[in-house]
């Protein structure tokens, strides 16, 4: 069975550039959302055991989805991707429990070096 | 009503606009954030092209209606050519001696000069962060290099809507891209406006394109 990951950004062509730098042979099937309220929503359906999130986002951000999942059961491998390249913004999102950092603009090396660290590809 | 007619964004160029520029102000605030010594929060980018004689009001319901702000402008020219309108609230201005680890009563002049570097660091990150990922996907529009003026001030504590003069702008319209700067605790925005005459916008419209095709 693929495994289902959940694209979340504001930015239709963040997400499209996103789901280009998977690897191609990763069984996956992707669901995309444009704000925090819409990946709860798709966390809930369980559309993501791997989560890619962006934090700048309206309507609800990037911090507010990590603080939404800890209260729930935090089900997913949550992996930001942002261009807030300050240190001390990786430092909050890995202690909100995501699983690695990501800059933007994101490079398919560093996806990939993450996703085989974490043994989901 | 001006004579020209300018076509509005689409969804697409609108949105991969807001993404470059969103790449590019991410690096703007971690530098902000280096010299500041303090996390900035970062707004979501908003994009508009407007009328030059709305120009007041945008600026004023962009930044807020009820306050004093001081206002930096640098131009640049080159691939892109426009000019980068750095404002800061009232509040934010002042914290800044303070931020910067300044003790007791900064004199006027150095207040401003406080204020033109630490524009001009906003405005060379995000241009600067901008042109590197233009370079990264197109190389048909010319060689991508800007080149900045001096920084120099051109509002102290005023209202928004009173930064710039529409009838001393000689352009009909403007690409307007706003990102701004928080710094929470410390009571500091700072908006940095980029705006772009008429040609630019095309110009931009190509840019984009141009990145949406290589997605």
């Amino acid at each position: 069975m693929s495994l289902p990951i959940l694209v979340v950004d504001d930015s239709a062509m963040a997400r499209k550039m996103l789901i280009k730098s998977l690897p191609p042979e990763w069984d996956v099937s992707i669901a995309q959302a444009a704000n925090g309220i819409e990946a709860m929503a798709a966390y809930r359906e369980g559309k993501a055991a791997v989560m890619f999130l962006d934090l700048n986002m309206p309507e609800m951000d990037g911090y507010q989805v990590l603080e939404a999942l800890r209260q729930e059961d935090m089900n997913s491998m949550v992996i930001v991707v942002s261009a807030d390249i300050q240190p001390i913004a990786q430092e909050r999102v890995m202690a909100m429990g995501a699983i690695a950092f990501v800059k933007k603009p994101i490079s398919f090396d560093a996806l990939n070096e993450i996703l085989k660290q974490y043994g989901v590809i | 009503m001006s004579l020209t007619q300018i076509n509005p964004l689409t969804d697409d160029q609108r949105d991969a606009l807001q993404e470059l520029t969103n790449i590019a102000m991410g690096q703007a605030g971690s530098s902000l954030a280096m010299l500041l010594d303090a996390f900035v929060d970062l707004s979501v980018p908003r994009i508009r092209v407007v009328e030059v004689v709305e120009l007041p009001a945008t600026l004023a319901d962009l930044v807020g209606k009820n306050i004093l702000v001081s206002a930096v402008r640098q131009s640049f020219q080159g691939y892109l050519r426009g000019e980068a309108i750095i404002i800061f609230g009232e509040p934010g201005s002042h914290a800044l001696a303070d931020l910067m680890g300044y003790e007791g009563d900064l004199g006027e002049s150095s207040q401003a000069e406080l204020l033109l570097d630490v524009a001009n660091i906003l405005s060379g990150a995000c241009l600067g962060g901008m042109m590197e990922q233009i370079r990264n996907f197109t190389e048909t529009h010319g060689p991508a290099d800007l080149s900045f003026s001096m920084p120099s001030i051109m509002a102290r504590d005023v209202p928004a809507a009173q930064i710039i003069d529409p009838k001393k702008v000689q352009w009909t319209h403007s690409l307007l891209l706003e990102v701004n700067f928080t710094i929470k605790d410390r009571n500091f925005v700072a908006h940095l406006t980029m705006l772009m005459p008429e040609d630019g916008i095309e110009k931009i419209r190509g840019i984009v394109d141009e990145f949406i095709a290589a997605i």
